[in-house]
């Protein structure tokens, strides 16, 4: 039967003559399904990489590093003390098209309006849809900006209630992609809002085609993107797909079979395993990022700061990192990485004391102990290849002290959403900077605007000394005032241990030897504009 | 009108007639050749049509690679056709035809148009089937690489997973080693606090225990905490503590591990059985592709719209199901691209199926109503050759009886014209052959030719009235002529009568002539003298002499005169009788004898010239009752003509005999002579008038015609006569002795031969 059709359908394409040469899609296994497609929703790397295939933000940080540059702002202006900031648009930019919309302008001041007022204005019709803009919130940026102003088609201002060093790199981030307020409208007449992040319409160089969650996120090329690559006389990819694979033994045989190109943090002891096969190359970045065990300090019992000293001091870290990690990890002190410039090197490494952990316990209240739960990762994160063996070996851990930790988890969505809806007691989580600055670690995760529910302060930690020194950290551009600020700050932290810092990696990719022109990100993002396939 | 004319207008008019139907005929005949032509032309159009349609049905069933060749065809029959329906047109005879051809060909046009837009789209529908193709088998070429793909990619699961479940072995091996360590440890603790012997016996068990788990560690690759492991368990005594805290650390790793691993085993496992899901999937989509491929193929050939929708359907269950199931996504997109590709074509494929099938039925609709109008313009055709037929079968008919009758009428006219006018001719010439005097015919002034013939009869009267008054002055003038002839011829005969009278006063002239003569020659010169005797006595010359002289004279010239004078009275007398005889025509009885007698002495004189004789042989006592001059004139000029001709030349004299017989009551005269003859040539015409011989000396001819005319006429007696040349002639007369009767009316000879016997 087969057999038949083939030959049937030879005959044909002889008749019709060459078939066209095969479409170049670049698979990316993935590590697990966006949590939306909303460039304004996402806070994972891993929904982060999937939005910014397809938007683009007004300025941006140049692939592999943290240095900004302009992006859809092709220039901007800083004045009245660092508060106003009147960004000039690109000229000519394209929005995508898809089978219910098509652009019928290039990008203006509208869409920028349109993309930040949604996140900002809380009775923006866009407000509500599909969810809160916390991260916005988290960032502090709602209260910071006093007003979004358009100049004219092509210049936007925003005012700020005060200066803010971090500004341009929070614009920089995924909520800061733009999308198309022509959609918006469209989608709005339509009553089909959801849309927005159901089927996206945005910039980048990809265009959203389809997701299936646990299957893919399907885009293709999209010609008229406004930055042409440098090598654009290669052929460059024409599809490219997220293909969702959790399960990092999968993704390396699913790389090695060649179903994916590019697969996301292979497991560290498979490293040796990559690096030996001849068809594959491993990419390694150091990141900027975070694996920490956050205690809920308006849970009891980790309310008590004895409890939280207990349980830090009775986890096994380095064995944590010596057995999961691996040579890629680095057994974490603060909140910062090592590499960030507001590092604080001066603090010891928290210790790894079984009988003082018990001792506090016993302290706390807790001789014989307590039940707990103890949420893990579902799925690896580039800041930590394996939740579950690191929550086997916390949890082998906290049973020498009496604490008897459930493990919990869900699938990666419904577990960030119960992380950031404050349910879990111990948690494991992780970060991954996305703009390089201090204030992205130790404002976002751990300020007190950000430990509102669905803030990403899953410590739900709100320390006014803390945050009085992050908030100050933000409104100098002295590098100086804000280390010290900083470091102060870190010391705070480590007083209070709202987490149990376990890891900073380096985040290790598999690819394919045919890939050309990838690289790892120092903040996570997985971009594949100007990946080209070799043949 | 003339009647030429009017026969020209009889013949005329049915060879006009004749020539208006040839005319028409013809013109009908060049129509209905038209129309059968045109019904021929038609029938081709009719006839391409047909074939243009089975053509385009051909066309629209045919695969792509023919499709040229038959629309090729298609176009040049249409074209055919065109120019068939455009020479229909312009042919056409009555206006609705035109305008059927127009529309028809309006009709033609918006046909090819539609099929040129109809293969316009069969080829984009050619292209996109073929586009659909190439989809379809990119289709199965991706399941295929997805197949290998997978194939090679068990091998290498098979490997991961053998090399995952021996670590997995491997680790628990280290996780029962770490545990039968810590065991040891916590019995050699207790051994320990029991008493030396239990200590050692459980102190090997642990250096025991420490070696199979340096043996597992090492099977897992931990070198390090195999020597650890070693050290720390062959110690002696075992360090307690730190190797319970090192057994647990390493267990929970291990334990971890092996979770880990049993993990990654059950996630492999859980793949492999994804992997082949998603191969047979891919397989499945595969197969339902090419299957949907073919049936759409199918219905597309058979060009069911509705069921290649139906498939369109298909297609789009087929494309969520490619993008809901586990395929892989190096080929899920391409996949779901080649589905939504083929879907997308075929969504416009069947649109074009369905303007192809719009096309058709218009087509179809163009094509009936084309084929409608081109039978119909045959048929009009055909019907008007017929009709053309028909009306020049009645055109003929009722021309030929128009023509007939036309023919008929106007003969009937003309000859009415003629034949009324030539009645009239006749009536007037009957009348006039009547009554020559009267009118002239009628009709004269007619300008044709019975006119013609009027004034021709006319003047024929007229000319036959003049000859006929010619004639008549003709005859009056022959009667006259006649009468003058007559009279002539009288004068003739009195003349003869008066010649022969005159030779008989010439004969007596002569006879007196001499005394005269000598009479009047002594009378002259009597007067003479006397004469001259007056002139001497007037002049007073007289002598003595000269009147002695002249008394002598006068004296001998009276005597002379009177001796003449006195002869010539008595020769007058002597011809006294036969003088009155000659001259008077009064019958009287009288005795031949003596008649002769005295008749002959008057002839003497014109014998003696001759010195000729004539013996005279006559019985006395014949006594007839006739006419003596009538008589004497036959002999006369009997004897003058014998003596003229038949002694003419002649040296001596001859004689001349008359001889009377009468037997009977006829007296028989003969006069003969032993003169020359006459020569035989001559005597058929001797009695001819004016017939002579001798006219230089004066003979008339008249002679023996006078004679013989007297001697039928007056003597009522018979003529003839005998002669031989050189033997003398001999003339002799029957005669009655007393004629009977008048006169005959004179049995003239004119000229006539010697029938006098």
């Amino acid at each position: 039967m087969r057999r038949l059709v083939h030959a049937a359908l030879l005959t044909l394409a002889l008749l019709i003559g060459a078939a066209p040469g095969q479409a170049r899609t670049l698979v990316y296994c993935s590590e697990g399904n966006p949590e939306s497609l909303d460039p304004g929703l996402v806070t994972t790397t891993t929904a982060m990489s999937v939005t910014w295939q397809m938007f683009n933000s007004l300025v941006e940080f140049a692939p592999g590093t943290t240095d900004l540059r302009p992006a859809l702002a092709e220039s901007w202006e800083v004045s009245d003390g660092g508060r106003t900031y009147d960004f000039t648009l690109r000229a000519g930019v394209r929005f995508h098209a898809n089978a219910g919309f098509t652009p019928s302008r290039p990008l203006n001041a509208d869409d920028v309006l349109f993309s930040f007022l949604r996140q900002w204005q809380p009775d923006h019709p866009y407000h509500r849809v599909g969810g809160d803009f916390a991260y916005f919130r988290d960032l502090g940026l709602a209260g910071q900006i006093e007003g979004i102003e358009r100049l004219d088609d092509r210049r936007v201002r925003f005012r700020l209630k005060e200066p803010d060093a971090t500004f341009l790199p929070n614009l920089a981030q995924a909520f800061g992609s733009i999308l198309s307020a022509e959609y918006a409208e469209h989608l709005a007449r339509r009553g089909a809002q959801a849309e927005l992040a159901r089927a996206p319409i945005g910039t980048g160089p990809f265009r959203f085609v389809a997701y299936r969650p646990d299957v893919a996120v399907r885009y293709y090329r999209f010609p008229d993107y406004w930055r042409r690559s440098a090598d654009a006389g290669q052929s460059p990819i024409e599809g490219l797909v997220f293909s969702i694979t959790p399960n990092t033994a999968v993704r390396l045989t699913k790389l090695k079979a060649g179903e994916c190109h590019v697969m996301a943090f292979p497991g560290t002891a498979d490293l040796d395993a990559v690096r030996a096969d001849p068809d594959l190359t491993l990419f390694s970045g150091e990141e900027l990022n975070v694996a920490y065990l956050a205690l809920n300090t308006t849970r009891p019992p980790m309310t008590d700061l004895r409890v939280r000293r207990a349980i830090s001091l009775a986890i096994d870290r380095r064995a944590i990192v010596e057995a999961v990690y691996g040579p890629a990890g680095t057994v974490a002190r603060n909140p910062l990485p090592p590499s960030s410039w507001a590092f604080h090197r001066d603090l010891p490494e928290p210790a790894f004391d079984r009988e003082a952990a018990a001792r506090l316990l016993a302290e706390a209240g807790f001789p014989e102990g307590f039940e707990t739960d103890l949420w893990f990762l579902p799925v690896s994160r580039p800041y930590n290849p394996d939740g579950r063996r690191v929550a086997d070996m916390i949890r082998a851990d906290l049973a020498r002290i009496g604490i008897r930790a459930r493990l919990t988890t869900r699938d990666w969505n419904a577990y960030r959403a119960a992380l950031y809806g404050g349910a879990p007691t111990m948690m494991l989580y992780g970060w991954t900077s996305d703009n390089g600055d201090p204030d992205n670690f130790l404002n976002v995760l751990l300020g007190c605007r950000a430990a509102a529910p669905g803030g990403a302060n899953l410590a739900r930690w709100c320390d006014a000394g803390y945050d009085a020194a992050v908030l100050d950290a933000r409104r100098t551009d002295a590098r100086e005032t804000r280390t010290r600020l900083y470091r102060d700050a870190q010391a705070r932290f480590r007083e209070a241990v709202p987490w149990v810092p376990l890891a900073h990696t380096i985040v290790h990719m598999a690819a394919r030897r045919s890939v050309r022109g990838f690289r790892t990100d120092p903040l996570g993002r997985t971009l594949f504009e100007g990946v080209t396939l070799a043949d | 009108m003339r009647v030429g004319r009017k026969i020209a207008l009889v013949g005329g008019v049915p060879i006009l007639v004749a020539a208006a139907i040839a005319a028409a005929g013809w013109f009908l005949l060049a129509e209905g050749e038209r129309a059968r032509a045109g019904a021929l032309l038609a029938a081709r159009v009719y006839h391409d049509l047909t074939l243009a349609r089975l053509v385009r049905d051909d066309s629209v069933s045919a695969r792509a690679d023919a499709r040229a060749a038959i629309e090729t065809r298609f176009f040049d029959l249409t074209a055919r056709a065109g120019r068939g329906l455009e020479a229909l047109q312009n042919q056409a005879r009555t206006r609705s035809q035109a305008e059927r051809a127009a529309a028809a060909r309006q009709s033609l046009d918006r046909y090819v148009a539609r099929m040129r837009d109809f293969s316009a789209v069969a080829r984009e529908n050619d292209g996109l089937i073929a586009e659909m193709g190439q989809r379809a088998n990119r289709l199965t070429d991706l399941a295929e690489q997805a197949r290998q793909r997978q194939q090679a990619s068990n091998v290498d699961l098979a490997w991961t997973m053998t090399g995952k479940v021996n670590r997995l072995r491997a680790t628990r091996e280290v996780v029962a080693g770490l545990n039968a360590v810590l065991a040891a440890a916590w019995q050699g603790a207790l051994a320990r606090q029991r008493g030396e012997a239990a200590a050692r016996s459980e102190r090997t068990r642990l250096v025991h225990a420490g070696r199979d788990l340096a043996a597992a560690l090492r099977a897992t690759s931990r070198e390090t905490e195999a020597t650890e492991a070693e050290g720390l368990t062959a110690s002696d005594p075992p360090p307690g503590d730190r190797l319970t805290e090192w057994g647990e650390r390493w267990l929970k790793i291990v334990t971890s591990e092996q979770r880990t691993l049993d993990d990654a085993v059950a996630q492999l496992l859980a793949y492999a059985g994804e992997a082949n899901a998603t191969e047979q999937a891919t397989q499945n989509i595969g197969i339902a592709t090419l299957k949907l491929g073919q049936r759409t193929a199918e219905a597309l050939a058979r060009r069911d719209a509705e069921a290649v929708s139906a498939m369109l359907g298909e297609g789009e269950r087929l494309s969520a199901s490619a993008s809901a199931l586990p395929i892989s996504p190096l080929i899920q997109s391409d996949m779901i691209e080649a589905i939504d590709g083929w879907r997308a074509r075929l969504a416009t494929t069947i649109d074009g199926l369905k303007r192809q099938n719009a096309m058709i039925a218009e087509m179809d609709g163009l094509a009936a109503g084309l084929s409608e109008a081109a039978r119909a313009l045959n048929d009009d055709a055909v019907e008007d050759a017929d009709r053309f037929g028909t009306f020049l079968g009645r055109l003929l008919l009722a021309g030929a009886a128009i023509g007939l009758l036309l023919g008929a009428l106007v003969a009937l006219a003309v000859a009415r014209s003629i034949l009324v006018p030539l009645r009239q001719l006749q009536g007037d010439m009957i009348a006039l052959a009547a009554d020559p005097k009267a009118e002239g015919l009628s009709g004269t002034q007619r300008t044709d030719e019975l006119g013609d013939i009027a004034r021709a009869t006319n003047f024929f009267v007229t000319e036959i009235g003049r000859r006929e008054r010619a004639l008549r002055r003709a005859k009056d003038q022959a009667d006259t002529a006649l009468t003058d002839l007559h009279q002539a011829q009288d004068d003739l005969i009195r003349a003869e009568k008066l010649a022969s009278l005159g030779q008989l006063v010439a004969g007596v002239a002569h006879e007196i002539n001499t005394p005269l003569g000598i009479a009047l020659t002594t009378a002259t010169l009597v007067r003479d003298e006397t004469r001259t005797f007056q002139g001497l006595v007037a002049a007073g010359t007289l002598s003595r002499s000269r009147l002695t002289h002249f008394v002598d004279r006068v004296g001998e010239g009276t005597q002379l005169l009177c001796a003449n004078l006195t002869r010539a009275a008595d020769l007058v007398h002597g011809f006294k009788q036969v003088a009155v005889d000659r001259a008077s025509d009064e019958r009287r009885s009288f005795d031949l004898d003596v008649w002769f007698g005295e008749l002959l002495a008057s002839l003497q004189p014109m014998l003696r010239k001759g010195g000729h004789r004539i013996q005279r042989d006559v019985p006395p006592g014949i006594v007839v009752d006739t006419y003596p001059g009538v008589l004497a004139q036959v002999v006369t000029n009997l004897v003058a003509n014998a003596v003229v001709h038949g002694f003419a030349g002649a040296e001596r004299p001859g004689t001349i005999t008359v001889r009377v017989s009468a037997p009977g009551a006829l007296v028989r005269l003969e006069v003969s002579d032993d003169g020359g003859g006459i020569a035989p040539e001559y005597l058929g015409r001797i009695f001819d008038p004016f017939f002579t011989t001798a006219r230089s000396r004066g003979s008339t001819g008249l002679g023996m015609h006078i004679v013989h005319n007297l001697v039928t006429a007056k003597l009522q007696g018979r003529i003839a006569i005998e002669s031989e040349p050189g033997r003398g002639t001999l003339v002799r007369l029957d005669f009655p002795r007393a004629p009977g009767g008048p006169e005959r009316p004179g049995a003239a000879r004119w000229p006539s031969g010697a029938e006098a016997r």
